[in-house]
């Protein structure tokens, strides 16, 4: 798909297109290579810089999708980077996530083509974060960071481009959410009261990582109370009738901004603790998921008292932290969908260019 | 697909909201004429007397695709 500027190239392979930008990005349009916002046309030279900057090289495969009879090379990958508007210096950080679509525990399809459209959040971790300017903290998952807009993305370029994960075809989400045109958060790690989550999986603080979630709903929760008042504000959050995780206990996660971070550091609380305090404290009892509708069968005794937790081991719940230091608010992610066996990659190690 | 390439007869059954996903998975394995069998969406929140309702009528092409296969 790389597109050269001169009109009377004939190189197999190289497409021939006016010099005008605004006509290039309308050629890009009208091929369908969008997300239905301009693209940066990927002419060569921007495709090289993108390689170069991750000394990559152009069909080095990134990722195979062997369901969808596909792989990801390096190139397509860049070409997608740039049409996002990434700066060459992101290239490894979207290799590392592209890379991490293809992994096992993703469960790419089941993520990418289910009518619960969710959203591919991008989680860096490590000092790449902050070098590159990618926003942990105030307004994270917002516009104006060049690098969380553009990374995210050119993940979803990927998605829609070179695995064809479309509208029309393999996509079928009834409603998607606006996170599926660009979803891409640092950790905070200043300060971190537990270690970051690239630490708890078995990196070096010094490392860097990409981790995929894949989020159909985030829900935003206030409180200005206790630590435990904070906790079960989480847990009601991943307790919700109508969450399409709630009956399989589809792993989720919580977000903690900074001043809730806070709370629960002063009040001593491991992660260890904040996970077993939340799974049981999560959920609805067997009679309100059957009179839902949510479980099959009829109302029996006990069945009143006798909960369905919506995590199923206290691992499930993913805890992170980001958002501004104000501001009483944490972000909760409820299990994307039906699965337990897609929607969290393996944190991939962002291999520095 | 896989299994019919390999010579092991396959009855594909999808419901019709994924027509179209399951046409374009079968352009991406070189078998745009691949055939399906075709029952109504959704299925998620019947039971198994209603899925019997919507699945016997199928029976015919079942067998159909099981003894000739794909041709």
């Amino acid at each position: 798909m790389a597109v050269t500027q001169d009109p009377m190239a004939e190189v197999a392979g190289d497409v021939c297109i006016p010099i005008s930008v605004a006509q290039q990005m309308e050629f890009c349009h009208e091929r369908g290579w969008t997300d239905g916002l301009p693209v940066v046309p990927a002419i060569q030279e921007l495709v090289d810089d993108m390689l170069e900057a991750a000394r990559l090289e152009p069909d080095t495969v990134l990722a195979e999708m062997p369901s969808r009879n596909v792989a990801v090379t390096a190139a397509k990958a860049a070409i997608n980077a740039v049409m996002a508007g990434c700066k060459p210096e992101y290239m490894p950080v979207v290799a590392a996530a592209v890379k991490a679509l293809g992994t096992p525990e993703f469960g790419l399809h089941h993520v990418a083509s289910g009518h619960s459209g969710a959203a591919v959040m991008v989680l860096v971790n490590g000092p790449i974060a902050k070098k590159l300017g990618i926003n942990a903290t105030k307004n994270v998952f917002g516009p104006g960071a060049r690098a969380n807009a553009s990374i995210g993305r050119a993940l979803r370029l990927v998605l829609l481009n070179c695995l064809r994960y479309r509208p029309d075809t393999a996509d079928a989400a009834t409603f998607g959410t606006p996170g599926k045109y660009t979803c891409c958060i640092a950790e905070n790690e200043e300060n971190h009261p537990w270690g970051p989550w690239h630490v708890e999986r078995g990196f070096d603080a010094a490392d860097s990582t990409v981790t995929l979630v894949a989020a159909s709903t985030m829900t935003q929760i206030w409180t200005f109370g206790t630590a435990e008042q904070l906790l079960l504000a989480v847990a009601d959050a991943l307790s919700f009738i109508g969450s399409i995780a709630i009956t399989s206990q589809t792993p989720g996660a919580a977000i903690f901004g900074g001043e809730h971070t806070e709370l629960l550091r002063r009040d001593g609380w491991t992660k260890a603790r904040i996970r077993e305090f939340v799974l049981t404290k999560s959920g609805r009892t067997v009679a309100e998921l059957r009179r839902s509708g949510r479980l099959d069968g009829p109302i029996v005794d006990g069945d009143g008292i006798t909960m369905h937790h919506a995590l199923r081991e206290p691992e499930d719940l993913m805890v992170l932290c980001a958002g501004s230091p104000i501001g009483l608010l944490s972000m909760v992610l409820p299990g994307f969908g039906g699965s337990r066996e897609a929607g969290r990659s393996p944190a991939i190690r962002i291999e520095a260019g | 697909m896989i299994l019919e390439k390999a010579g092991i007869p396959a009855i594909p059954i999808i419901t019709d909201a994924f027509e179209g996903a399951a046409r374009e998975m079968a352009e991406l394995w070189g078998v745009p004429e691949f055939r399906f069998i075709m029952m109504a969406h959704p299925l998620a929140y019947l039971g198994p007397d209603a899925i019997a309702r919507r699945s016997d009528p199928l029976l015919d092409k079942v067998l159909q695709l099981l003894t000739r296969g794909q041709r």
